[in-house]
């Protein structure tokens, strides 16, 4: 996959993204990393994930604290919050009108 | 005096930090003294008054321009022109009863037959009067050259001239050959009495021209008005 | 860079990019545990520690520092009608100029505009030919050079300007290094001043004037040998006296700080600006 692309494209959904893995369950960042590495979005780096847990910490979507890990480190845990609920709610109904459009593009393209 | 006493002390550290120029000052004296050693033996210890204040003006001289830079600053930092001007002098002072100590043990250890009670005096006043004939230099002469190459002249003429003209009189000095003659050449008191008066008037005068000048470079100016903070 | 290095670079950078030390702190940490878990190196995890700060300052909207956060105080300094001419050549022609507490003024001006000459007029250095200058409350001076002592150390400089302020010396040290702090040095006791490279001499400069807290800081061209973070720390802690309620006038031929000052005084001569 052209590498720039996929940055612009995750640039777009990122945020939506990690806020939906923090909607199944609580987590921290390295393993957010590696779960959206492995549903097949690629590496994503530090540097671009913590800013964006930043910004939807800011905006009130999801909460932050510190937890005692058992053997390894204290971890920065993240949780999602009603507002952050509702939010994913009405733009993942977005998104899916969005890139339904797109796909229908693109199909067409692809069957040619 | 808080502020005289941490000029004097931060100014004497800086000295200290200048080994080489330490060493140096150090020996300028013994090689005055040495040189005349052989011939006359009077004569070494005329010489190694002279040597000490030579070193101890040129030092001054020299930590004197060094410190006009920050002067001002200090100034704005609430010292006064006195508290740096009687700073730098006790600290110069200081260098000068310790450059003259080991002199005078080796004229006790080396001579005989000479008043070494007056040979202290003739010591204690020339490092009286180097250290502000030196800042007055400096004062009067802001690059180092200049000053030194006058203190050259001063000194020269000083061991040349005949002490007997009025004047000779005139040269910073003349006290300690005036008082040397008493306690070498055991004259009457005189010589004491005479070189006492112009040392201690050159000391004085020169520490109060030393003052002065750093009074009116530092004055403060009366454009700048300073009001109380509303 | 290996990573304590990069992780001290990035507590630096948040500084500079107007993060708070709470937050930074979590920052740090949590970058610091991302790379043990990931093992990954810093660089390629994270970039160079200033972008990363960036765009962390980004995204909790920390980026500049407002530009007026409280109206200014009262007038500290207040300069009527200065003028003053070197021989023939007038370099100063009727200057007015007022401070506030909490403000900042840039003078700017081409070379030779008489920009220094200004600023040591108002510290009373120079006697200007006309006008007057009114200082309410005390005043710090940085000069642009020789305002350091090449056979003191630091801690010695604390002490000397120190005791003119009335400090004690252990007072006047710590004050001397937790203004040293602030722009990211740590003075070396055995290390004399002349021995410092010119920034972290300039470092001492700028400390030596703020000693005592001042109202009034005149500082000249205060920067000179700074590299680009020095350049950022100075700006944030000239921000941070302005909000304390000093009044800081600051000569600057780099224009691109202009819109960060309160006021503005060009000394370029009306016939050059024409």
């Amino acid at each position: 996959m052209n590498q720039e692309r996929r940055a612009q494209w995750l640039r777009g959904v990122l945020d939506l993204c990690v806020l939906a893995m923090l909607a199944r369950r609580e987590s921290y960042g390295y393993e957010l990393s590696q779960a959206l590495e492995a549903a097949g979005l690629g590496p994503v780096k530090g540097g671009t994930l913590y800013p964006v847990l930043l910004r939807l910490q800011r905006a009130g979507l999801i909460v932050a604290y510190w937890r005692e890990g058992g053997a390894g480190p204290a971890r920065k845990y993240y949780r999602i919050t009603g507002d952050g609920h509702d939010v994913l709610r009405q733009a993942a109904a977005d998104w899916d009108r969005f890139a339904g459009g797109v796909g229908a593009i693109l199909r067409e393209v692809s069957a040619r | 005096m808080k502020k005289i006493i941490v000029t004097a002390d931060l100014a004497l550290r800086e000295i200290a930090r200048r080994r080489t120029v330490l060493v140096v000052l150090a020996l300028l004296p013994l090689a005055f003294y040495l040189s005349r050693r052989g011939d006359h033996l009077g004569q070494s210890i005329r010489f190694v008054c002279l040597g000490l204040g030579w070193a101890l003006s040129t030092a001054a001289l020299f930590a004197g321009s060094a410190a006009r830079p920050i002067e001002p600053r200090l100034r704005l930092s609430g010292y006064g022109s006195r508290h740096l001007v009687l700073g730098r002098l006790l600290a110069l002072w200081t260098v000068g009863l310790v450059l003259s100590l080991p002199y005078y043990l080796l004229i006790l250890v080396d001579r005989h037959d000479v008043r070494y009670g007056a040979i202290a005096v003739v010591m204690l006043l020339t490092v009286a009067v180097a250290a502000p004939f030196g800042l007055a230099l400096s004062a009067v002469l802001p690059r180092e050259l200049e000053g030194t190459l006058v203190l050259l002249i001063v000194v020269g003429l000083q061991m040349m001239t005949d002490p007997a003209t009025t004047a000779s009189r005139a040269l910073p000095f003349w006290f300690s050959r005036e008082i040397g003659t008493y306690a070498i050449d055991h004259t009457d008191s005189g010589y004491l009495d005479r070189g006492l008066l112009h040392g201690v008037a050159f000391a004085v005068l020169l520490t109060a021209l030393v003052t002065v000048a750093a009074s009116v470079r530092l004055r403060s100016r009366p454009h700048l008005r300073f009001n109380p903070a509303p | 860079m290996n990573q304590d290095a990069w992780l001290a670079a990035l507590v630096g950078e948040l500084r500079r990019h107007g993060v708070g030390p709470d937050l930074a702190g979590h920052v740090v940490a949590e970058a610091a545990t991302h790379l043990r878990d990931s093992g990954e190196p810093p660089l390629s995890a994270f970039g160079p520690p200033g972008s990363y700060a960036r765009d962390v300052a980004d995204s909790i909207g920390a980026a500049a520092p407002a530009p007026r956060r409280q109206p200014p105080g009262p007038v500290r300094l207040d300069v009527r009608g200065i003028s003053k001419r070197y021989r023939r050549h007038r370099v100063l022609n009727d200057v007015n100029l007022t401070v506030r507490a909490g403000q900042i003024a840039a003078v700017v001006g081409a070379n030779g505009a008489g920009k220094s000459t200004f600023l040591r007029i108002c510290a009373g250095l120079v006697s200007p030919d006309r006008g007057e200058v009114h200082a309410y409350g005390s005043l710090g001076y940085c000069p642009q050079d020789g305002g350091t002592r090449e056979f003191l150390t630091p801690d010695e400089h604390f002490v000397l300007i120190g005791a003119g302020r009335d400090m004690d010396r252990a007072v006047a040290r710590r004050a001397g290094r937790a203004h040293a702090a602030r722009l990211d040095w740590k003075p070396d006791s055995g290390r004399l001043a002349g021995q410092l490279s010119g920034g972290t001499r300039q470092k001492l400069n700028l400390v030596m004037a703020r000693l005592g807290e001042p109202d009034i800081l005149l500082l000249d061209e205060p920067y000179q040998g700074f590299d680009r973070g020095a350049y950022l720390d100075f700006w944030h802690e000239v921000w941070r006296w302005r909000d304390t309620g000093t009044a800081v006038v600051v000569v600057t031929h780099l224009l691109n700080q202009l819109d960060r000052v309160d006021i503005v005084l060009d000394l370029t001569p009306d016939r050059e600006r024409a």
